[in-house]
């Protein structure tokens, strides 16, 4: 097997070749699919994920309890498929896991989405992992975020996510641990790390989640880099919003 | 904060990503494929101080401080390479010979590529972390360059290339780019090109150095490279010498002594269905032929008789064996054989007509034979196997001296290279061919050796020179060896470890202000009459105890105890070093420390007058010792005095005294006395192990006598309390975490293990010994009494605590709970709790503890049941090896008091075998053999009654010993010939008999 983590302090290079506050390789697509009402394709290295957004509807029927009341309803599935991870396993849609993240995403989009003009209906977005490497629950926030853009449906600012780690283990003393950016499952197997969400280029934490523990005094470092590195990703998912804007102009246009 | 993300455009890594994937298979037996991203760069630095151009673009840490450049503007020149030179050595190269790269004469400014980086990790961890150690000391200038990440130095494997070849290929790419990269380097500086250092390739490998030839590229072999230093004899040592030998030996179409080992699948199978069964290999300490092998399927252990059958295992390996068929089953041998009296003048360098079996040993196996076919049937053969295969080898680094016999006289000033035998320490270990060139200079020395490998056709293990540790017999040589040979890590402390102590140093106390967080869940205690007893000149004070009357006519006891996990966190750098040291290893004149001194002697040590953190075990206790109820919580303590055993019992026995500590203390005693009359009517062992103390002069450290250690009740006391404690934290973490708890456990001993013993009092003393249950044993132990000799009774103890199986740290999630009993203690669970600044284990459980009582939650890695495996599998190892080198400490320093003094001494014998016996000295506490041709010149003839255990010898001298019996023997010291130990001699003065 390569080396561990602990080989950064080697050369300050982390296992794939990167330096603590770089990005991996983050591509996107909108309007993959075109019977969705949105949709997008994200890769965050080999993190790969589908988002389509259905919504916002009314709901079927007439009668019978209206949900939602006087905004619109956020619904989130997300579906792993058994040979996103290493290992093959299947995962329910109930495992404990799968469904804080929707649970996560869907509070999140709640308070970013002008809700409160679509009443008594329900914007639905399905989340499909087809390979894990790490950063999940952001390339999944950025894949909403885009498929929402795509969808048409308003949003006061692009949610934008990444995670930050920190070189060394919670117990060790370690002061001068450096503070890494989007974390691989490699790392995050070995290190602490938190997912951050960021509402644009402002300093609005919209989402913080951490799971593991770490030092109270590298928390600041952490979520600086996080939010550093969420201004990175604005910028690139701006740019596959404006190149499909800029498309879709030009086919018109013709 | 910069990315490189937008300084490179849209898709800046479109051509700069590449993936890996990995193949790895996990434990159950699954295939798993890994892809891994690996992102190429063009700013890792070549991080030599010639170069500007990297410095340019040199990465910062999230400080923004810049790493140094290690290598140096103008390394060492060598014969070839004048103008200086940097070095990159392959996997082999570190593999073969990273005790060279480790010196201090030569092997500077090295470049380590990621590539073999990665390789040697996969090859041997601990070469992996000796060699990152390397690499963090500044002085030697070594420099991990991460190859496969730079764009100009990243290699594809390519169709049908293995990776080894894609490895090496790797290797020479990185070599080219570094001298290409100086060169231009040193031009845009305006510097001469014959100045730029040569960037020098050493391999192992012939294909790759030709290959490496033909690219252009500065490439030579270890040897040559070595040969071209100025100090090359003593390095040339240590370049391996195995693969010279298998080239030599290769090229003579050497017949083979030893069968072929089996192939892995083929062992694995076997094991599998039963039809070959795996075990780790013991050497008999008496009969270097005589191993054995102790394997599930058999009750008694396997033996393997005889170097053929033994078949290149070396003591610890992990073997696989074949059970021979039942005509072959034997009696262990009765009879000394010592490597050293069968071969003693043998050449080390005659490879020629080189037979597995000498023809005395042959002999001395055929007298053995003869004696298993004669005897009745009433004999108990046991099952004989022979090794098929070695599935790990347990070679470490050995301390030894060179057989001054093995040294070609004319070669004792030359430095002509020549094959020498070195005798390890270990006597169950075989001698060890070493080439060296420098037998002239290390003879008469201690020396430390690895083996390098043990081929078929050669009848002893090649291996290769490390390091002199000084003149035999020098208290500093000695006294390494030791370590050594115990694997004791008794280097100072790292940089890193410090870092982890206190800012304040010495300074630090308890904090004033009951604010402060250092008093979170802590109760304060320091109104309470604590002190602590302990032997004399104790400085590490772990335990401290109070008991004071309660009104409802009950006593409240404390165990206090220092409160170590306060100040080592875990995994950091100081938890890690104590989780490897494991324990406080203590030897006469010297204690190497499992925690730095500031905390093992000041801070966590419970000093009397001083404020001092404590975990604390609190106890209401009825006169007649029963506990009503049992509290455990962190503390603060002010210890009112520091007593010694006999200033302690001197005040109990006082009655002027009558001082609020010293009637605490007397509580304390009449508890103590019946809490062990508790444990013994509940079976516990009073068993006994030969104690001594070895007096020294107190200026220079010289031994001046020997003196049996005196019991003391105080003792009793203190030991008490202690298991008290430790029984009670046991029962309170088992029930906090029932699967991870640490505990400690001491099995029942097979019921084999005692036949030997109860067959030879029932012989000679018509004595039962009754060993089916530990309250049994405990009372037939007390029967075992000769009226006539009141120390009979402590060597039949000694005996049977050798029976015993160690007790042993496990986590309790790995046995079932009837197996937690404590054999000797007869408990039912058990832990250690109570010397946390000396054991390991003890940390583990405070840290457990305190998660238990809600102080503070628990960390991950005293959570995990692997890790805390892991953590028992070495502190137990670790456990045994300070007791050994602490016994064999005694042993050397023994011999020193005795040195220049002849002393008659009485003594029994307690081993009978057909050309010697064993006889143990109480006075000193050692045994030692005496055999026959010790008895007289020329040696006696003998018989030796195997059944009744009697040696009978005629001719030069007569004597008559049985087992058991009572001899007087004079004792000097010598200088074991086989071992270069000093070590006391015995001669038989007399058989005083026993009836
Ligand atoms: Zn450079």
């Amino acid at each position: 097997m390569p080396l561990d983590t602990a080989s950064y302090s080697l050369a300050l290079l982390r296992l794939d070749g990167r330096r603590w506050n770089e990005l991996r390789r983050l591509t996107a697509q909108i309007s993959t699919q075109a019977a969705a009402d949105g949709s997008s394709y994200l890769e965050m290295g080999n993190t790969k994920v589908i988002c389509t957004v259905s919504g916002p509807t009314e709901p079927k029927g007439t009668g019978g309890s209206r949900s939602g009341g006087d905004n619109a309803e956020v619904r989130v599935e997300i579906s792993i498929a058994g040979f996103s991870g290493v290992d093959r396993k299947k995962r329910s849609r109930n495992d404990k896991r799968v469904s804080e993240m929707a649970m996560t995403i869907a509070n999140t989009f709640t308070n970013t989405l002008f809700i409160n003009l679509y009443p008594h209906s329900t914007i639905t977005l399905s989340l499909h992992v087809l390979s894990q490497d790490g950063s999940l629950l952001a390339a999944l926030l950025n894949a909403s975020t885009l498929a929402l853009v795509d969808a048409g449906i308003p949003m006061r600012d692009y949610i934008c996510s990444c995670t930050a780690g920190s070189t060394s283990s919670y117990s060790s003393n370690d002061e001068a641990a450096d503070p890494l950016l989007d974390l691989n499952s490699t790392e995050e197997q070995e290190l602490p790390f938190l997912t951050v969400a960021t509402l644009g280029a402002t300093d609005d934490v919209s989402a913080l989640v951490m799971e593991t523990r770490v030092q109270i005094g590298r928390l600041e470092g952490m979520l600086a880099v996080g939010v550093d590195g969420c201004k990175q990703v604005r910028e690139i998912l701006d740019g596959v919003v404006r190149a499909r804007g800029k498309k879709i102009l030009k086919d018109s246009g013709s | 904060m910069t990315s490189l993300k937008r300084s490179l455009g849209p898709d800046p890594y479109a051509s700069n990503v590449s993936s890996k994937v990995y193949v790895r298979s996990t434990r159950s037996g699954k295939v798993q494929k890994i892809v891994r991203e690996l992102y190429l760069r063009q700013d890792i630095p070549c991080s030599s101080q010639l170069c500007r151009s990297c410095l340019a673009t040199a990465p910062r840490d999230a400080s923004g401080i810049l790493v140094p450049f290690v290598l140096s503007a103008q390394p060492a020149g060598t014969k070839t390479y004048p103008q200086g030179h940097y070095i990159v050595p392959d996997t082999n190269a570190l593999l073969n010979a990273l005790d060279a790269f480790e010196q201090t004469s030569a092997f500077y400014d090295v470049i380590i590529l990621q590539t073999v980086l990665e390789e040697l990790r996969n090859r041997s961890l601990p070469l992996y972390n000796r060699l990152v150690g390397l690499t963090k000391s500044e002085e030697k200038r070594f420099y991990v360059f991460f190859n496969d990440f730079r764009l100009e130095t990243y290699v594809v494997r390519e169709n049908g290339e293995s990776i080894n070849d894609r490895n090496d290929r790797a290797v020479r790419k990185a070599v080219e780019w570094y001298a290409r990269h100086l060169t231009q380097a040193v031009k845009a500086a305006g510097g001469k090109v014959k100045k730029v250092p040569a960037v020098v390739m050493i391999s192992d490998d012939k294909e790759n150095l030709i290959k490496a030839k033909k690219d252009g590229i500065d490439a030579c072999s270890l040897q040559e490279y070595v040969n071209g230093l100025e100090n090359a004899d003593q390095l040339l040592d240590m370049v391996s010498a195995a693969k010279e030998w298998r080239e030599t030996q290769h090229a003579k179409v050497a017949e083979n002594l030893y069968q072929e080992y089996f192939s892995v699948s083929k062992m694995m199978t076997g094991v599998k269905n039963g039809t070959l069964h795996q075990g780790i290999f013991n050497v008999s300490p008496y009969n270097y032929l005589e191993g054995s092998i102790h394997v599930p399927a058999f009750d008694k252990s396997l033996l393997i008789l005889g170097r053929e059958s033994i078949n290149r295992a070396v003591q610890g390996d992990v073997v696989v064996v074949e059970v021979l068929p039942k005509d072959q089953w034997k009696e262990p041998s009765t009879k000394i054989i010592e490597e050293e009296t069968m071969n003693k003048d043998e050449n080390a360098d005659a490879e020629e007509g080189e037979a597995v079996i000498t023809e005395k040993e042959r002999r001395a196996l055929q007298e053995e034979v003869k004696k298993v076919h004669s005897k009745s049937t009433e004999g108990r053969p046991q099952p004989t196997a022979r090794v098929v295969g070695v599935v790990k080898r347990n070679w470490r680094q050995y301390v030894g001296h060179i057989d001054e016999s093995s040294v070609s006289q004319t070669a004792k000033q030359s430095r002509k290279q020549q094959t020498v035998f070195l005798i390890p320490m270990d006597k169950r270990i075989p001698k060890i061919r070493v080439r060296t060139r420098q037998a002239g200079e290390i003879m008469g020395k201690r020396v430390l050796v690895t083996i390098d490998s043990w081929d078929r056709d050669s009848r002893y293990p090649a291996g290769h020179f490390v390091r002199s540790l000084g003149e035999m017999e020098t208290k500093g040589a000695e006294t390494e060896a030791l370590l050594l040979e115990y694997d004791v890590q008794y280097r100072p402390f790292p940089k890193a470890v410090l870092d982890c102590l206190p800012k304040e140093g010495h300074e630090w106390i308890v904090p004033p202000s009951m604010d402060d967080p250092g008093w979170r869940g802590r109760r304060d205690l320091r109104g309470l009459q604590i002190c602590s007893i302990d032997p004399v000149g104790c400085q590490d004070i772990d335990d401290a105890l109070h008991a004071r009357p309660l009104p409802n006519g009950n006593y409240e006891v404390g165990v206090h105890i220092a409160d170590v996990s306060h100040f080592v966190k875990p995994n950091n750098a100081m938890d890690t070093e104590a989780s490897i040291r494991g324990t406080t290893v203590y030897l006469v004149d010297k204690r190497i420390d499992m925690l730095p001194m500031l905390l093992g002697t000041d801070l966590c040590s419970l000093k009397p007058y001083v404020e001092r953190y404590a975990f604390s075990a609190l106890w209401e206790i009825t006169p007649n010792a029963d506990i009503v109820k049992s509290e455990f919580t962190k503390s603060v303590i002010k210890s009112r005095e520091a007593f010694s055993y006999e200033q302690a019992q001197i005040r109990v026995d006082d009655p002027s005294q009558k001082d609020e500590l010293t009637n605490a203390m007397r509580t304390l005693m009449m508890l103590s006395k019946k809490f062990k009359q508790k444990r013994m009517d509940a079976g516990a062992l009073s068993l006994s192990s030969p104690e001594v103390r070895v007096e020294m002069e107190s200026e220079t450290s010289d031994p001046i006598d020997v003196k049996t250690k005196k019991h003391l009740d105080t003792m009793s006391l203190v030991e008490e309390f202690m298991l008290l404690a430790n029984t009670s934290v046991a029962a309170k973490i088992y029930e906090a975490f029932p699967q991870t708890a640490m505990l400690r456990r001491h099995g029942a001993p097979p019921k084999t293990n005692f036949e030997e013993l109860a067959n030879q009092l029932k012989v000679k003393r018509g004595i039962d010994l009754r060993v089916s249950s530990s309250k049994e044993l405990a009372d037939s132990l007390d029967r075992c009494i000769d009226p006539k000799e009141p120390f009979f009774n402590t060597l039949v103890r000694i005996m049977a605590t050798r029976c015993m199986m160690s007790a042993e740290y496990f986590c309790s999630g790995t046995q079932a709970y009837p197996e937690f009993r404590h054999y000797g203690l007869a408990s039912e669970i058990y832990t250690h709790f109570t010397s946390p600044i000396r054991r390991y284990a003890d940390l583990v459980a405070h840290r457990q503890l305190a998660a238990a009582i809600d102080y503070e939650p628990l960390d991950a890695s005293v959570r995990s049941k692997g890790k805390l495996e892991a953590v028992c599998k070495n502190i137990n190892v670790r456990h045994r090896n300070a007791q050994q080198a602490g016994r064999a400490s005694i042993e050397y320093y023994v011999g020193q008091a005795l040195k220049g003094r002849v002393v008659e001494e009485e003594g029994y014998a307690m081993k009978v075998f057909s050309n010697g016996f064993v006889v143990f000295v109480p006075r000193f506490g050692i045994e030692s053999l005496i055999r026959l041709r010790d008895l007289a010149e020329p040696e006696p003839e003998s018989a030796f009654d195997a059944e009744n255990y009697i040696l009978t010898t005629s001719g030069s001298r007569d004597v008559k010993v049985e087992l058991f019996d009572k001899v007087v023997v004079r004792i000097s010291d010598v200088k074991e010939e086989s071992t270069g130990k000093r070590k006391v001699k015995f001669e038989l003065v007399k058989v005083v008999g026993s009836k």
